[in-house]
This record gives C-alpha cells, structure tokens and sequence, in this order.
C-alpha cells in the first residue's frame, strides 16, 4: 500500500466546483481505470484529483428529437443500454458495449476515454468521430464548443486548462457500425477499430481507431465512396476502396505492429458495411 | 483524508490516500483475502467486488470514488457457516473450482449477472466473463454451473429476485 501520502482529493458536486479545484492545479479523476494504471506505466499519481462523479448534470443522457447529450461522466455500460433503442446510433452503442470487460464498462466514462492521452485503442473515440460529435469543455472562461476532430487534435494543450463536461449529437444517422479486431474474442485491445456511419444525406463517415497514435477520420475513403460509380455500400467494393485509399502509418504496440494494424483495415471495412446492411435504417438497400 | 464506506454490511472508515486502490485495503487494512490482487489493471478480474451492487474491479478503484458506498466482498456473500449463495452451490456441485484464483472474482461478477439476467443464454453468460480469467481454463464447467442455477431458479419460480446477492 501507498505510504502515508497527503493528497488532495475533491468530490466535486457542481461543475464550478470542480473548476474550482482545476484552478488549484487537481487533475480530472473520471472512473479511474486509466489514471489508477500511471504507476505502472511509471508515471506518478497526481498530488490533487476532482472527481466528476457527484455531479448529477454529468451523469446523465439526454436523448432529443433532435439531438443527443452525453454527459462526460456516464460510463460505456450507461451509454449503451441508453442508446440501445435509439436508431442511427448503433456504432456507438457497439462500442460502449464491446469496449474493455464488463466490470471495466461499469466504470470507465465516456469523457475518461476521450481525455486519456496516450491511450490509443480508445472504442468511443472512432465511434464519436463517426457521429461527427461536439464536444463541450469548460474553460476557466467559460464553456467552449469544439468539433470531435479538433478536440482529439488539439487535445493535449486544451485538457492542460479545459475540461470535457458533455457530448453533443445530432440526430441525423440512419445507421452506423463499430467494428474492432481485438486479439482474442474480446476483453483486450483492439489491433484496429473501424467506425462508420451514413447520415440523412447518404454521406459516408468513416473513423479509424487504435491504428495511429490519434483515431481520426478516413476522409480519403468517404471521398472515394462518395464518388466511385458502384453502388456506394457494397462490401467487397468498399474493402477494395479501403485497400486503394489506405493513407495510415501503423503505430508499433506490444499486441501488434503497425504494418499489420494498417493491413486489416480493408477487411474491418469489408464487415462494417455488411453490418450497416444489417441495420434497420439500410434494410431497403 | 478520510473515508468511509459500508463493508459488507459494517461501516468501514479508512484514513490515508484517497488514490489507494481499494483491493488494498481489503486486504492488507481489514484481512479479507478472498479479494486477489492479480493483474492490477482490470484486465483479469480476480479483485472483482460489488459497489452499490455492480460489480467492479476493485484494483483500479480508488477509495475515495467509495465514500458513501456499499462495497461488498466474497466474504460478504456468504462466511462460509451460512447457507451458500445458490451461484456457490452451484459451483460447489458442479465441482467447478480448480485452482481457485480466479473464483472470487469469478462469483462475484456472476452473482450480479445472474441477478439482472435471470432468462440469460450460454452465449451471454460467456459474454458476461470476458473480464474474468480462470488460467485453469475451467471456463466451460463455470458455464454449465450457472446456466443450471438460472435453471433452477426459473423451475422453483424465481426471478431476478429470487438469486439475491
């Protein structure tokens, strides 16, 4: 056990509150299940944490006609069986769902597993690029909205001030799949992530994970989607356009190494769209 | 800091770093060892406890996410003079025990499955121990003993109800 350490340790219940303690220098504690592993990655243990989980306005998700908020500190297991019934929005509740284990779901909060730098296997990150989200910080000047892209961009200078409280989602999927390639059947990293998406527009979104050090989205396959003369969501022809388009540098990992992470995306793309064709919203194709 | 928390049933108080992983504290503060501490990093879920009746790795939660809280433990489900959980006698039965790491962990995040999934199948039992690992690989006798016992609480009428933690 830890020898006698004199930590400060706020429960926050208001969000000023907890900017309140961010002020003083405490660092964000979501469910825990990144922060309690720094020791073993040979990184110390914050001297201040505020804790986001008393803070009702966090904890919840709010589904609209319109749109969808999510608070940052609802966990993978809240966040699924929220948005199970909710169509258009299966990728996400894929990946909430098939995230870690269990017991890691039941804690493990959507904003922790957006502000976990250095965690490239993050499930929720793909999975929100593909719903094009927005993601609300709280600034010491106020509350500020970015683009999911910017904000995974830009995350390490803007978490040093800002702090994720809420996602933001427009209503406008028709269907979205989530499809990973963990080592085993489940309960490790996932080598790959590959999350898509077709909007009202019939516009493909396409986000990979766990593949580069940042998930990110695959805008040279949405192009070649959007254009190709075939029909826009045939597997076989999507692997092909995928093979085609493959812009990624595979980051190196004890799982896998980056050749091979980028190798498998053709076929993570392949079984995307034959599980998007299995979705209520594309049955009529 | 201090901190208090409900321990399988009897207040608890500890003060000291709020950051100490509670696993810790189960057993080196108050001795209750059938809580392993294995992988601690959530992948193995031998240190599996019920926290407000979910059941969570306890070596990734830090004891200040507990105040307030009804954390219970393998020792709390049964102390081994009472009658047994019916997921334990089930497992006692179907002699499904090995080796015995992983067994803790393995009841308590089973016990709160069989409890919200009374009509469950064999495909979502499996998929309910994805964070717990038996090195015994014993994984399909573990199955069958919680299949039967869902199977017995549904012919003796029970529901979720009726499996109580």
């Amino acid at each position: 056990m830890a020898a006698s350490v004199e930590r400060l340790f706020t429960a926050a219940s208001t969000i000023e509150e907890a900017l309140a303690a961010r002020r003083q220098g405490a660092t964000v504690l979501a469910g825990g299940t990144w922060m309690m592993r720094d020791p073993r990655r040979g990184v110390d243990l914050p001297e201040a944490v505020v804790a986001l989980h008393r803070i009702p306005a966090l904890s919840k998700v709010e589904i609209e006609p319109d749109h969808i908020v999510i608070g940052a500190a609802v966990t993978h297991t809240v966040l699924g069986r929220a948005l199970r019934a909710v169509a258009g929005f299966e990728g996400l509740v894929a990946a909430a769902e098939g995230a870690a284990n269990p017991g890691i779901r039941r804690v493990a909060t959507v904003g922790g597993n957006l502000c976990a730098l250095g965690f490239a296997a993050a499930d929720l990150a793909p999975a929100l690029l593909a719903c094009e989200a927005t993601v609300e910080l709280q600034t010491f000047e106020g509350s500020r909205l970015l683009g999911i892209s910017d904000f995974l961009k830009d995350r390490p200078a803007l978490l040093t001030e800002a702090m994720v409280t809420r996602i933001h989602l427009r209503r406008d999927l028709i269907a979205s799949a989530h499809i990973r390639l963990p080592l085993r059947q489940a309960g490790d990293y996932p080598v790959a992530i590959v999350s898509f998406a077709v909007d009202k527009d019939k516009r493909c979104r396409i986000a990979v994970g766990s593949v580069e050090p940042v998930a990110r989205r695959w805008t040279a396959l949405e192009q070649a989607m959007a254009a190709g003369p075939a029909p826009a969501l045939d597997p076989k022809r999507a692997a092909e356009l995928a093979l085609e388009h493959n812009d990624f540098q595979g980051r190196d990992g004890k799982e896998a190494e980056g050749w091979y992470r980028r190798q498998v995306l053709p076929t993570l793309v392949r079984r995307a769209v034959a599980a998007l064709l299995k979705t209520e919203g594309l049955a009529w194709l | 800091m201090v901190v208090t928390f409900q321990l399988n049933g009897e207040d608890c108080r500890f003060d000291g770093d709020p950051m100490t992983p509670l696993v810790d504290i189960l057993r080196q503060e108050r001795f209750l060892t059938g809580t392993k501490a294995v992988c601690r990093e959530g992948f193995c879920g031998a240190c599996t406890v019920h926290v407000d009746d979910e059941a969570v790795p306890s070596c990734l939660k830090p004891v200040g996410l507990v105040q307030g809280c009804a954390v219970t433990t393998i020792e709390g489900l049964s102390s081994g003079n009472q009658v047994l959980h019916p997921l334990q006698a089930n497992f006692e039965a179907a002699d499904a025990v090995q080796c015995g790491m992983c067994f803790p962990g393995m009841v308590m995040s089973l016990s709160a499955f069989v409890r919200d999934n009374p009509h469950a199948s064999r495909p979502e039992i499996k998929a309910a121990m994805v964070g717990n690992i038996c090195r015994c690989t014993g994984y399909e006798r573990i199955v069958d003993a919680v299949a039967d016992c869902l199977d017995q609480a549904r012919k003796a009428g029970q529901l979720v109800g009726g499996i109580h933690v």
